[in-house]
């Protein structure tokens, strides 16, 4: 038991260095994409938010994008009207995120399956249109422009180079990916996990479901409204499609992608899914679509559990050969 | 490979310093716009205007080479765009920014010009606010405001007093309403009802019989272009308010001459008022029509947003030439203000207060052309339209 313990304790410590050197090496590697990267950061954030409560709860949603909108919206207004501060800004889209989660898990939640889907894209276009009405506040379709961030700490400036955003994004995302290592292999996390495999069996151990997953949803909704706030501290401008469907959609693509429940598979799918997208767009910026549907039906057929499924096979079946040789 | 990307790190540094010699340089220019997905077409038409103006002028100006670098933004998606125009300069070491077809991409980029030491030529992004958030960017597009509202006069001139105005409800749609509302009340007009229909409106019927039901003489429209707006001339056809004599105003956006083909003969006698249509009669028009034909491929898919990029080819050029290749933004920007030229579109110039496009403004009606092809038929000028949404400011 605890040596088995001790094995994952290990593979986590050795999993985040990875991470960071893999930050950290994209920096030095890109020092001229840093925007890009800043954009893979915020939304891995948005990526992860959604593993949190598909991949580990089970609850299938194409509306994340409202939970990540919360954030992004609530850092921008509170950022024009003066609080311009950026560790403030990311604190108040977790709190925006992690409201607008309470209010998307309470609804979702009443249904199961498809409704429940179903109820997600709903709430994802109510909140498009909500932002889009509310165009005093929002800016509508014309976006929340005039974001004017104060330095980090009061020195390191938002600046074209990207550099203060990249590391604090790299920054915010370890922490966030370190407590929720601690999140989802608490006795919460195994509790989501059964819930996802047998929700009944659960309920009659004498535990409620419902709680527990509005726990994971106000969870992920921090996660992804910091997600937001990042975006919008980086890019300084706010739009519509931070509220938006296709945004959903592509998200829950990269985790698929990726693999579903499993944090690593939540970055891995980010990182390779808008690299190469970006990498194919900017060869042929009329074609490149072609290529990117060409990559997810490959990926599906040849590896169902995502890459980082693919992985774990693989070194699944180094384990056994090893095994089977000692 | 290290050292050597070093080096020309340092070489390329100095260069934008302005301490090595600029003759024969390539002078880079980065072109953002939606080249993929729904809005394409568009981005093909940003296309086909740098083109047919690279074809038309050359290829370099005072022996620098010209390179045009295209980056996609399907759709409007600000952090992508401030992502794509920041490699462009730091990366690709652009000289100039152009492109942008959705206000809130462009607003992602103003905020990095004048650190980028970079003009951005707007060929499209309409709304009047973007340029006062940065000196360094000039428009040669169009605002919603500046199309619309030549219309208010032309309304009460017919004689119509009293007008329904039904809009799509989003920004470009709340703008053209109040547009039009202002410069018809100005004129003496009475606006009875405003509808804004919600974005995904396709059953207008009902929205026709509350035009009856208004009591007005004429109704004010503004949709997306596209499906919607096929939609929307189809059920003014058939629920008689045509033959009933209730006249059509809209902006030039509604029947742009891409659309034209599946609009049909619903779109016979519609009103719209515009900078541009690709049947202008000019010989600066003739020539370009020609040239963005051949860069397109078919004349059926040139519309009004090549325009908007075949005239801010020639303000990049223009920077190019006053600056003789150096990369001096502020420089580059002063020298086309008040710059004023024929365009296929007409006689046109940059304000100098506010670095957007003064044009003639075309009342045009949907007519057949002599190939029995739809076109849209000038039939009166509002010579040197400023912006009234930057002019109150």
């Amino acid at each position: 038991m605890s040596a088995s313990t001790d094995r994952r304790w290990l593979r986590d410590v050795i999993g985040i260095a990875l991470i960071i050197a893999a930050g950290l090496a994209g920096y030095w590697l890109f020092p001229d994409n840093l925007a890009l990267l800043t954009r893979v950061i915020a939304a891995a954030l948005l990526v992860l938010s959604i593993d949190l409560i598909t991949g580990y709860c089970g609850v299938a949603t194409l509306g994340q994008a409202s939970l990540f909108g919360a954030g992004a919206y609530a850092a921008g207004i509170a950022c024009v009207n003066g609080i311009t501060e950026p560790v403030t800004l990311i604190l108040i889209g977790a709190v925006a995120g992690s409201v607008a989660g309470l209010l998307m898990g309470t609804i979702m939640l009443r249904a199961h399956g498809l409704a429940q889907l179903v109820l997600s894209i709903a709430i994802v276009q109510l909140f498009h249109e909500a932002a889009n009405k509310a165009s005093a506040y929002t800016g509508g379709s014309d976006g929340l422009a005039g974001l004017m961030v104060s330095p980090l700490f009061g020195m390191f400036a938002f600046d074209l180079w990207g550099r203060t955003a990249y590391l604090f994004g790299l920054a915010l995302l370890v922490l966030v990916f370190i407590i929720l290592k601690f999140v989802v292999s608490s006795p919460f996390g195994m509790l989501c996990r059964g819930i996802k495999q047998d929700p009944i069996r659960i309920r009659a151990m004498g535990s409620f479901v419902f709680p527990v997953l509005l726990k994971m949803f106000v969870i992920s909704g921090a996660v992804a409204g910091m997600g937001g706030a990042l975006a919008a501290i980086s890019t300084q401008v706010v739009g519509l499609d931070s509220v938006s469907f296709e945004l959903s959609a592509n998200a829950l693509v990269m985790l698929v992608l990726g693999g579903l429940g499993s944090l690593y598979g939540a970055l891995v799918g980010t990182v390779i899914f808008m690299g190469f997208e970006h990498f194919v767009s900017a060869i042929n910026p009329f074609h490149w679509m072609t290529m990117v549907g060409a990559l997810l039906i490959a990926v599906v057929l040849a590896a169902p559990g995502g890459l980082s499924g693919l992985l774990d096979r693989f070194s699944a079946s180094g384990h056994r050969a090893k095994r089977g040789k000692a | 490979m290290r050292i050597s990307k070093r080096i020309l790190g340092v070489a390329l540094g100095a260069l934008l310093a302005g301490s090595v010699s600029a003759s024969a340089e390539t002078i880079k220019i980065g072109i953002i716009g939606p080249f993929s997905g729904p809005f394409a077409l568009q981005g093909k038409n940003f296309q086909a205007g740098v083109e047919a103006y690279m074809a038309l002028n050359g290829k370099s100006v005072k022996g620098n080479d010209i390179e045009v670098i295209y980056r996609d933004l399907p759709a409007a998606n600000p952090a992508q765009s401030r992502a794509l125009a920041q490699e462009l300069v730091v990366k690709e070491k652009v000289q100039y920014l152009g492109g942008v077809y959705f206000t809130p991409d462009a607003m992602a980029i103003t905020p990095l010009l004048a650190q980028a030491n970079t003009p951005l030529v707007i060929f499209n992004a309409a709304t009047s606010a973007i340029m006062n958030t940065s000196p360094l960017v000039v428009r040669t597009s169009f605002t919603t405001a500046q199309t619309t509202t030549p219309l208010g006069k032309v309304a009460v001139d017919e004689g119509v007093k009293k007008v329904i105005t039904i809009v799509s409800d989003y920004g470009p749609g709340v703008d053209a309403e109040n547009a039009f509302k202002k410069a018809f009340e100005a004129a003496g007009g009475q606006v009875v009802e405003s509808i804004r229909m919600p974005m995904n409106t396709n059953d207008f019927s009902p929205i026709m019989q509350r035009v009856r039901d208004s009591g007005a003489a004429g109704l004010f429209a503004f949709l997306p272009s596209g499906p919607p707006t096929l939609g929307f001339a189809k059920a003014y056809n058939e629920t008689g308010l045509k033959k009933a004599g209730i006249k059509f105003y809209a902006p030039g956006d509604l029947t742009q001459e891409s659309d034209l083909p599946a609009l049909g003969d619903a779109a016979d006698g519609l009103k719209t008022s515009f900078h541009y249509a690709v049947s202008h009669d000019s010989p600066e028009n003739k020539k370009f029509v020609e040239a963005a034909t051949k860069a397109i491929g078919s004349a059926e898919q040139l519309s009004f947003p090549s325009v908007g990029a075949y005239d801010g080819m020639h303000v990049i050029y223009k920077m190019i030439e006053a600056t003789g290749g150096k990369q001096d933004a502020q420089k580059a920007v002063d020298a086309v203000k008040g710059l004023s030229w024929t365009s296929p579109r007409g006689p046109v110039s940059i304000e100098p207060a506010t670095r957007h496009i003064t044009q003639n403004i075309y009342l045009r009606e949907v007519a057949k052309g002599a190939d029995g092809k739809s076109i849209n038929k000038e039939i009166q000028t509002f010579p040197n339209q400023k912006d009234p949404g930057l002019a109150t400011q």
